[in-house]
């Protein structure tokens, strides 16, 4: 992204034409306002009810303070956000034209989230994402599959439905791929929040210091095919399998 | 057909895979190309583990030549064919079965005393385990209503390897009706080994199978652990209505970011043990995999149950300090599982 661009329109003073550039300009700007209300925890698709496995993690000992939150986050990032969420994100971005083609992506997604708690907080929140996106951008291919979604014709697992509205949206898939990485960051920080007492600016520190590493999982599994979408995280697993069967519990995974 | 201990073709893998155009093939060849496995693949819509293309790590050592036999070469292409169906007497029988070094079968044993519909079969190896450059595949097919159980004598190692890489695959055909169980010893990671597995379950209606796996890092009682290069094995579950599971486990230590010994992948675990029960019967798999979850909790190893999609059964992941650990709990998953699903106790193994 090009911060410059918004700010100085023309100050050159060669501008040519100027009115295609404004609306270019002006496009573009939508666009990437459409990302960041993506990756805003203002959007209302639950994010603030998940922890995929996280409460279990506090529950357990596992993770006590802001450095055992970091590294457990950072396999979440490696093993999970990178090699199944982006690359589900950039399939649908891809096959947005054909949604017969996005809902095989989202079969692939179910087949590989083996933890029940995980698709259910995944597909809840695609949902929502879907109802939002079709009551809001009047998108009639988004609200085909939002419809598709709701008679079960499509699970309609997060990743999926970020990729196809991203697309519908104008937005580049490698962007969304960030929007996403940094959303799940966002849930994950709010739920320790909840979980640990740890402070706001700790919450940020942590967020900042997985900037690179979110970055490096979007551009390492750009290639990756769907064919090798993979979440390998077992201690994950067994967390998110022992929270289906824990006696108290905040968050829905 | 008949037992058959085939006599190998020789060559290099390359030559194996022209040997259509070379035309100096014979039909056995032929059938058992990757051409012919593949058409088969086609016409029953059941999913073979060693039609798949290998994965993008192992892509660079498949370049690496290596310095003994070459790769297709006597002894280097394992290939087991095994078929179960159900007798007269309704207990299942073997009545099919190609093995071909380093694979060896030696009929059923009925020690399953819990479950006399079932027939037992222990593969064997004469060989001391997986090495560079061999290409194993084995196929299971349990015809309708058959009732299955294979297993290995020992445990499998993937030795020290130097170039290339060593790959293992398991196609696993069940009927309508049918159940198979696939429930090996551990396998074993030595130094620099480099291991790729594939796994191709394919269900048909009122079908189920479990299958078990452990991974261990290294001949732990010498303190050798983590010392392999690359562990890729990747099982597939598929059903009538669609995939059931996409399942992988990769392991490749000391490579920065994708060393599985950190928080929340391996932790301070050494030993991995999953346990697929998947089914089209009608189960409810949440309750199922509460019970399994039940077995448990409390046991040797950190080990857990969920319920995989589609209604399709149940999941276990159990981590260890101790492969016997980790054994013990997916013994007890298997167990339970076979309560649940047909209404019997697993067995005791045998084989000691």
């Amino acid at each position: 992204m090009n911060d410059g661009d918004a700010s100085d329109p023309g100050a050159g003073g060669t501008d040519t034409s100027g009115t295609t550039a404004d609306s270019t300009d002006a496009t573009d700007a939508r666009t990437r306002l459409a990302a960041y209300r993506f990756a805003d925890s203002f959007l209302p698709v639950g994010g603030n009810t998940v922890s995929y496995g996280l409460e279990q993690f506090v529950q357990s000992g596992a993770v006590a303070d802001g450095d055992d939150l970091r590294e457990v986050l950072e396999s979440y990032l490696r093993r999970q956000v990178g090699p199944c969420e982006t690359v589900a994100i950039r399939a649908a971005h891809a096959a947005a034209d054909d949604l017969d083609a996005v809902r095989d992506v989202d079969e692939t997604v179910r087949a590989t989230t083996l933890a029940a708690e995980f698709r259910e907080s995944a597909t809840k929140a695609g949902r929502r994402l879907l109802e939002v996106e079709a009551e809001t951008g009047g998108d009639p291919v988004v609200a085909a599959y939002e419809e598709r979604v709701a008679s079960g014709d499509a699970p309609g697992n997060y990743p999926v439905a970020l990729g196809l509205v991203a697309a519908r949206r104008g937005i580049d898939a490698g962007e969304a791929c960030l929007v996403h990485a940094h959303s799940f960051l966002t849930d994950m920080l709010g739920a320790a929040q909840r979980l640990l007492s740890l402070g706001h600016v700790t919450a940020q520190r942590v967020l900042d210091d997985l900037a690179p590493v979110a970055a490096a999982v979007v551009a390492a599994n750009e290639d990756r095919d769907i064919e090798r979408m993979e979440a390998f995280a077992p201690l994950v697993d067994v967390h998110a399998m022992e929270h289906e069967r824990a006696d108290r519990r905040l968050f829905l995974s | 057909m008949a037992t058959d201990e085939a006599h190998a073709t020789g060559g290099s893998e390359a030559a194996r895979d022209e040997d259509d155009e070379s035309g100096e093939t014979t039909a056995a060849d032929v059938a058992r190309s990757d051409e012919g496995w593949a058409a088969k693949n086609d016409e029953n819509g059941v999913i073979f583990a060693h039609a798949r293309d290998l994965p993008p790590a192992f892509e660079p050592y498949a370049e690496e030549p290596l310095p003994q036999v070459g790769v297709g070469s006597p002894g280097k292409t394992g290939e087991l064919e095994a078929t179960f169906a159900v007798g007269v007497d309704g207990t299942t029988d073997l009545v099919a079965d190609y093995a071909r070094v380093p694979y060896h079968l030696s009929g059923t044993l009925d020690h399953d005393v819990g479950r006399p519909d079932f027939a037992s079969a222990y593969v064997q190896s004469p060989t001391g385990g997986v090495a560079q450059g061999d290409r194993n595949r084995m196929v299971v097919t349990a015809e309708a209503d058959a009732r299955a159980h294979v297993s290995t004598g020992s445990a499998s190692k993937v030795l020290s390897m130097d170039a290339n890489y060593g790959r293992v695959d398991a196609t696993f055909v069940v009927g309508d009706g049918a159940h198979v169980e696939y429930v090996p010893e551990q396998t074993i990671l030595h130094p620099n080994a480099r291991y790729c597995g594939e796994t191709a379950v394919t269900l048909g209606r009122d079908a189920s199978a479990i299958l078990t796996d452990v991974v261990v890092p290294g001949r732990l009682a010498r303190d050798e652990a983590f010392d392999f290069e690359r562990y890729y094995a990747r099982t597939t579950v598929d059903g009538p209505g669609g995939r059931i599971l996409s399942d992988t486990t990769h392991l490749a230590p000391g490579s920065g970011g994708t060393d599985p010994r950190r928080a929340g992948v391996l932790g301070d675990y050494a030993v991995l043990g999953t346990c697929y029960v998947v089914t089209t019967r009608d189960v409810d798999s949440t309750a199922m995999s509460d019970r399994l979850a039940e077995r448990l909790t409390d046991g040797p190893a950190r080990a857990s149950a969920t319920a995989l999609p589609r209604d399709g059964g149940a999941f276990v992941r159990a981590l260890g300090d101790r492969a016997d650990d980790v054994r013990e709990a997916l013994d007890a998953a298997w167990d339970e599982a076979s309560r649940a699903l047909l209404d019997a106790p697993a067995p005791d193994q045998r084989k000691y």
